[in-house]
């Protein structure tokens, strides 16, 4: 670690903990740098063998750099030497991450970021949530929480004000994890806020989430590294709010932004959900079905939320301070008393329990997403994972026959075996990437990940920005971290048959993404923006009291997703992992015959892609750019 | 002329059809066509002869186009789409 100012390293040292001793009571109030605005100075970090904590100081310089979510978690874990051990390791650090704008009232502010080395991939990962823990654990009085070594027994983490403490938890472990939360809420009141695992993450499935109300940093398995450390929940409670350096022009600009978040910018948004991606990526053969044989599902009206909102029972959600209301929830048939608020439904799980496994019953859909949820799974990795062992089945490469596409209680049963990990469900518990390795008879080529990480719900052969996206991606396949569908659905590139300026495009929408994940804000609230970046200049203006500039901007954003690449260097990267499976590259898809994507034009958009951040054509960094954007040298 | 329009998200949620026919030759003539048969799907989605930012349109499935000027047949299909992505 370098560069660590260790401000309160006066802990109890507790040689032996049991689990209700390990408590500090002397670290409140040690805010080391009251004077910077929209932040508390510091990060919280926890031993969770011993029980100790401190709070260590966060430079100003370090936070304007990186400012917070994505951007200041992977500082954190560069710092925090998280790319040198595994991610199941003892010594493997997770954080929490807020962001100067939690607790402000701008709309979708209250998110927060987990990062650490990725279960699935070994590469940087970071996941984001939203709601009430991202308020309350910006009030404990840090700008992040970083979880060290393992407890020994399944505890408890609660951090009161400041003060930590581990308590037994062994009430909840094999909880699911609404269950879970409501016995949490029960023992500790309603002033805690809970970020929780699941059985899944208990048993460190690999793509294992952390939820918290319903919401879920879900991709990449940070539920598996909790679970890896013991831990089953983290409950924050706070008093300490951040000053802001223009507190009425604040308020100001936040009502503006959010009177212009309920125009027609987050219609789609607030009356259908992102579900209605659905019937458009179907017509524009985008919406992968069967394991990515195909790239439209004669099912998919039936799953559509234009015919489920006719057919079941419907409310809609928000996360704590938005205005948008995006979660659509949809009542499942016959009774449930588990589940009275219903199922949330998105584009994301509804095309990995749907089309992607050919299911095309509403309700064996709306029961596996559920699952999922209770289960603590990322519904893409577990669709995509499952689709594949599908594939493998059809192929005669996977002697379990009951598992076949299209079969709405087999995607059920497998869901149940992965979040036990049993029988089967033991390999599928690994994604598809090591069930490929285990499987062999070269099934990687349609394994469908990049780096590890199960891809989403946009066919890379008809979008092929996208692609591109996928294949540089640092956390793998992901349209979160790289928004490249959007020049596809644009206009401005043939999406059939990507050019040379798919690469410029990839890196403005990455940026564009890296830069909201670490405000943080929500994507949906992008299209309400006429400049994102000088706007969010001007937030973190009012915020921070810095002059930042739109320019200084671009820059951190292009700083933070080279920093993420850092990352994945010293963890071990090499360029041959910037690719797309095989299948991608070689096979013709039945609906567009037009639409091809051979491994030698990736590799030119990859090379392309590398130089225009700044990197040499095979990914590698530079000293010169390193320099540029103000990142070490590791 | 007659062009096949389908709608997709909020452009179908406004027009209360999956799918009808507009006259013109041309996209800003078809555009301004469903303006006068659909005013509440203008009121959203159409300004003159153009959309409004967050919807775009498709030729065929394949070629997203913008320009109002853009040619169409009758053998064309144009899709009207929420532009965002995401989920």
């Amino acid at each position: 670690m370098k560069g660590a100012a260790t401000l309160h390293g006066n802990a109890e040292v507790i040689d032996e903990p049991s689990l209700t001793s390990c408590s500090n009571e002397r670290l409140p109030n040690m805010n080391p740098t009251p004077s910077q605005h929209g932040y508390h100075g510091c990060y919280l970090r926890v031993d969770l063998a011993t029980g100790q904590a401190e709070h260590v100081g966060i430079e100003p310089d370090v936070l304007r750099r990186y400012l917070g979510g994505s951007g200041l978690g992977t500082f954190l874990l560069l710092r925090e030497n998280g790319a040198a051990t595994g991610p199941f390791a003892a010594d493997a650090p997770l954080a929490f991450v807020f962001s100067p704008l939690v607790g402000s009232p701008l709309t979708t502010s209250a998110k927060f970021a987990v990062v650490s080395k990725g279960a699935l991939t070994g590469r940087i990962n970071d996941s984001l949530a939203s709601s009430h823990f991202a308020i309350a654990g910006k009030m404990s009085g840090c700008d992040a929480i970083v979880l060290r070594s393992k407890a020994r027994q399944p505890p408890l983490l609660v951090i009161d004000d400041g003060r930590v403490r581990l308590e037994p938890a062994g009430d909840l472990w094999g909880q699911t994890t609404d269950r879970a939360e409501r016995r949490l809420r029960d023992r500790l009141g309603t002033a805690y806020q809970f970020a929780l695992i699941g059985p899944a993450g208990e048993k460190r499935v690999r793509y294992a989430t952390i939820t918290h109300a319903g919401r879920h940093a879900g991709r990449g398995g940070s539920g598996a590294v909790l679970g890896a450390k013991n831990i089953k929940a983290v409950a924050v409670r706070g008093r300490q709010n951040c000053t802001w350096a223009h507190p009425d022009e604040l308020v100001a600009l936040a009502r503006n932004i959010s009177k212009k978040s309920m125009g027609a910018a987050t219609a789609k948004y607030r009356e259908l959900g992102t579900a209605s991606n659905l019937l458009a990526f179907n017509r524009l053969h985008a919406l992968p079905t069967r394991n990515f044989q195909q790239a439209s599902f004669a099912g998919a009206a039936a799953l559509a939320p234009e015919r489920l909102s006719t057919t079941r029972a419907k409310t809609r959600q928000s996360c704590a301070a938005c205005t948008i209301g995006c979660q659509h929830m949809y009542a499942l048939g016959g009774s449930d008393r588990d589940n009275p608020g219903g199922v949330r439904l998105e584009y994301e799980n509804l095309f990995a329990l749907g089309p992607l496994c050919g299911v095309d019953d509403p309700d064996m859909v709306l029961r596996a997403s559920q699952r999922c949820d209770q289960l603590g799974l990322d519904t893409i990795s577990t669709g995509g994972t499952i689709a594949f062992a599908m594939e493998c089945v059809d192929r005669g490469l996977l002697d379990e026959p009951w598992l076949r596409f299209g079969v709405g209680p087999a995607l059920l049963r497998a869901i149940e075996l992965i979040g036990a990990r049993a029988d089967l469900g033991d390999r599928l518990a690994e994604g598809s990437r090591r069930l490929a390795e285990q499987i062999g008879h070269d099934s990687i080529r349609f394994a469908p990940q990049v780096k590890g990480l199960e891809i989403p719900g946009y066919e890379p052969r008809t979008l092929q920005t996208m692609a591109l996206g996928f294949a540089v991606g640092t956390r793998g396949a992901d349209h979160n971290r790289s928004g490249a569908y959007e020049a596809d659905f644009s206009g401005a590139v043939d999406r059939l048959q990507a050019g040379p300026e798919a690469a410029w495009h990839a890196i403005q929408t990455e940026d564009r993404a890296a830069l909201i994940d670490s405000l943080i804000l929500c994507k949906f609230l992008r299209g309400v923006f006429e400049d994102l970046y000088a706007e969010s200049a001007e937030m973190l203006r009012l915020a921070t009291g810095w002059d930042v500039t739109a320019d200084e901007l671009r820059t951190t954003a292009g700083r933070i997703v080279t920093a993420k690449k850092q990352f994945n260097i010293l963890a071990g990267w090499q360029p041959g992992e910037d690719t797309l499976p095989e299948r991608f590259l070689q096979d013709t898809l039945p609906e567009e015959s037009r639409a091809r994507l051979s491994a030698s034009r990736l590799a030119e958009l990859i090379a392309s892609y590398n130089r225009q951040r700044g990197w040499t054509p095979e990914g590698w960094l530079n000293a010169e750019t390193l320099q540029a954007l103000k990142l070490e040298e590791e | 002329m007659p062009v096949t329009v389908e709608f997709f998200g909020i452009p179908r949620q406004r027009a209360g059809v999956s799918q009808t026919t507009a006259t013109g030759t041309r996209l800003g003539e078809v555009l301004a066509d469903l303006a006068t048969r659909f005013p509440t799907l203008a009121q959203t989605c159409i300004d003159k002869e153009r959309l409004r930012a967050g919807f775009i349109a498709n030729l065929d499935g394949q070629r997203f186009i913008s320009d109002p000027g853009t040619p169409l047949d009758s053998s064309d299909c144009l899709l009207i789409l929420s532009l965002d992505a995401g989920g």
